[in-house]
């Protein structure tokens, strides 16, 4: 006899679901090997290119990435979940993140979070019912000097006003970023100095 | 030897170990959580913080450094000044215990760990009286996570003791730590459980009642058990055991560290193998048989009805046609008494090792690790005491032989006479030995369960489990260990050293040590191997 326990026997998807990653997605992940000196340090770009190509990292993905970098699915979870960036079931086209941290709390951001609420009629950590939009708050956005402020996807909106919002959303642009993008978790082609193919 | 200054006393330690260690070692008592001497360093409870002189950047002068450094992180260095018993240490422990408690639930009275725990001991030890904690605690969830653990996570302190087992001793990486913060928790990946063959040790790592053993969950309250150093019989590995009983029922068996045999850890099969010794179906008085009726006899007469059938048979076909089997599952002292018994009636007796019991190969941990990394071993060889029970037939002089030779020797009618000893906790008896027993004119059978060879036996002597006896097992590298008794034998019953030392012709009680000092004279393996296997160097 126990307490009433969560049964962690349970397998989180069916043992013949079909794979969730392409051979491109494994191929990209396999180019990042050459950069480190163990298989498991590419698991964070490995993460980063699942979550692009998928939107989210499932439990299949998961044990599909671990496959790849020939580790345990359990330390792919372990990493995964430390990391808030990485959603674990499917989010909205485009990620809202609300900054709930001081300075944009002093200067309205609270009213900015209620009026997304409202817009939108989800929570946080809920996912529009159209799966446009998923509304998440953050701890800080280091736009401190721009609060209120939020990001939609990777573009950062400085000084929201909770009236701007309806406008704000309904612009299809509204993620298009100013600057091009990091290439960090890109795997550049020439990584390999010694000569060796990056995808060996 | 490294010279260190700890609280203003120097002492001695080995070098290159961590200062919480060395101090441990010289009795001081540190509080720590993460850190185990058989796992990688973390330095994440920061319970074991010490101060430490070093030579000032400047002048170079020794000074106190106005920080605090984690024992169990910092090598000891010949020369070394470091103190526990100051007033910033005791705060640091005391902040430390409160942040432990934050969000436990107290749930001492219900929880399986409570007496063991190191939570109850440095709250009582180093802590505070009370929480000032008054919001809403965090209540972590309390998860199945395999076939033999629950993991309590609202107990957990996040020392990570688990997980780091799980990678560095098993290697088997069930376990891991998911989210982060006050929301960290342990947990394995959904549908694929912690199940391992060494899986047990993760309870005894723990050092609260977090990770829980279904076997003995809500069994018993830990302080009515009693803990008594014992050799685990599961294979001839040995390793180092304690066997926790009440009120003469074992309740668990718990690892004893025990440095090049099994460091600190034990293996499921040993840990939850010893069921058997509760079995209702054991043999507990002596028979014999009388035309196709068995008969219980007195103990007392057992002396006398095994002498003289022995003698009469002898005299009758010959000191050559007597074979004495020796099981590996004896202890050594019980099989020297037997074999210089039979000796003494049958001088060119035939000294047989008994029924090895093997299965499958040897299994190395960390899975999948080189030669020289392998950090705990379960052997195929399913008994404790093949080796020692070897050693003492060959130095006992005369023919010896192994068990499928005494088979094929004992069908074609070699023996007419056997004295066969078993005491497997498993079925044993291989289907060759019907043919085997028809040859046998006399037929002494000393065994824990009743089977075909107690069937043919025309005496039948109960054997006890290890728990019941004392003496001492070799094993597979040839360390001879001794064990004690644990418990008292079933009502009826005798323990096999006593009868033993009875039929042999001693007076008085059978003593494991007693007799070891005897066969000492003979063999010198035997001498002054201690009279209690080694004191454990490290608890908890």
């Amino acid at each position: 006899m126990a307490w009433k326990t969560i049964d962690r026997n349970e397998p989180a998807f069916d043992a013949d679901a079909p794979n969730v990653l392409s051979d491109a997605v494994r191929e990209k992940i396999r180019s990042f090997f050459p950069r480190y000196e163990t298989k498991q340090a590419a698991l964070l770009p490995a993460l980063h290119v699942v979550q692009e190509t998928l939107g989210h990292v499932s439990f299949k993905a998961m044990t599909e990435v671990a496959e790849v970098l020939e580790i345990h699915p359990s330390q792919v979870f372990d990493t995964l979940s430390f990391y808030t960036h990485f959603w674990t079931h499917p989010k909205g086209k485009k990620t809202i993140t609300v900054c709930r941290s001081i300075t944009c709390e002093l200067l309205g951001g609270r009213e900015v979070l209620d009026a997304i609420k409202k817009h939108l009629g989800v929570g946080e950590h809920e996912t529009t019912a159209d799966g446009e939009y998923s509304l998440v708050t953050e701890e800080c956005l280091a736009g401190c000097d721009h609060s209120p402020c939020m990001l939609i996807n990777e573009k950062l909106h400085k000084r929201v006003q909770p009236a701007d919002i309806p406008k704000l959303l309904a612009d299809t642009d509204n993620d298009k970023l100013d600057m091009p993008r990091s290439t960090l978790f890109d795997a550049p082609a020439d990584v390999a100095s010694d000569g060796a193919s990056v995808t060996s | 030897m490294a010279k260190i200054t700890i609280d203003e006393k120097v002492i001695e330690c080995r070098d290159g170990v961590p200062v919480l260690q060395a101090a441990i070692e010289a009795g001081w008592d540190i509080p720590h959580y993460c850190y185990h001497p058989g796992l990688s360093v973390t330095a994440s409870c920061r319970l074991c913080l010490m101060e430490m002189q070093l030579p000032h950047p400047k002048t170079g002068e020794m000074g106190w450094v106005p920080k605090l450094f984690p024992s169990c992180q910092t090598p000891v260095r010949d020369g070394m000044i470091v103190r526990f018993d100051s007033e910033v240490v005791r705060d640091n422990q005391k902040s430390c215990m409160e942040y432990f408690l934050i969000d436990h639930p107290l749930d001492c009275p219900v929880c399986d760990q409570a007496g063991e725990c190191y939570l109850q001991d440095y709250s009582q030890k180093f802590g505070n009286s009370k929480s000032r904690m008054v919001e809403q605690k965090l209540v972590g969830p309390k998860k199945d996570i395999g076939p033999k653990t629950y993991l309590y996570s609202d107990r957990c302190v996040m020392c990570t003791r688990c997980v780091r087992f799980t990678e560095e001793i098993s290697g088997t990486h069930e376990l891991c730590s998911v989210n982060r913060g006050a929301r960290r928790e342990i947990d394995v990946f959904p549908g694929m459980p912690l199940d391992n063959p060494i899986q047990g040790n993760v309870v005894d790592v723990c050092p609260v009642g977090s990770l829980l053993d279904k076997d003995f969950f809500f069994k018993q309250r830990v302080w009515f058990l009693s803990g008594t150093p014992s050799v685990c019989p599961g294979c001839s590995t040995g390793c180092a055991i304690r066997v926790d009983q009440n009120e003469n029922t074992v309740f668990r068996l718990k690892p004893r560290s025990n440095p090049g045999v099994n460091d600190w850890w034990m293996c499921d099969e040993g840990r939850f193998g010893f069921k058997y010794i509760h079995d209702e179906k054991r043999l507990t008085a002596p028979t014999v048989r009388r035309g196709a009726d068995t008969e219980e006899v007195r103990w007392d007469d057992v002396p006398e009805i095994v002498s003289f059938r022995f003698e009469q048979h002898v005299a009758k076909h010959g000191d050559d046609s007597v074979a004495v089997v020796l099981s590996p599952m004896m202890s050594c002292e019980e099989a020297w008494l037997l074999v210089k018994f039979i000796r003494g009636i049958a001088p060119a007796a035939t000294a047989v090792t008994g029924f090895v019991p093997t299965v499958g190969e040897a299994q190395h941990f960390p899975v999948g690790c080189d030669a020289e990394n392998v950090k705990f071993t379960i052997l195929p060889e399913k008994c404790p005491n093949r080796r020692g029970v070897e050693l003492i037939a060959e130095r006992a002089g005369g023919e010896t032989c192994g068990f499928d030779e005494f088979v094929k020797r004992a069908t074609s009618g070699a023996f007419s006479a056997a004295w066969i000893v078993g005491g497997y906790p498993e079925a044993w008896v291989p289907k060759e030995m019907t043919k085997v027993v028809k040859q046998l004119e006399t037929l002494v059978v000393q065994d824990i369960f009743a089977n075909t060879l107690t069937a043919a036996a025309s005496l039948v002597l109960p054997a006890c489990a290890w728990v019941e006896r004392d003496g001492s097992f070799m094993n597979h590298a040839g360390k001879v260990q001794p064990f004690e008794r644990a418990i008292r034998v079933r009502d009826g019953a005798k323990r096999d050293g006593q009868y033993l030392f009875e039929i042999s012709g001693h007076v008085g009680l059978y003593s494991g040590d007693h007799v070891r000092e005897m066969m000492a004279d003979e063999m010198k393996e035997f001498a002054n191997i201690g009279d209690a296997p080694p004191k454990p160097v490290h608890q908890h």
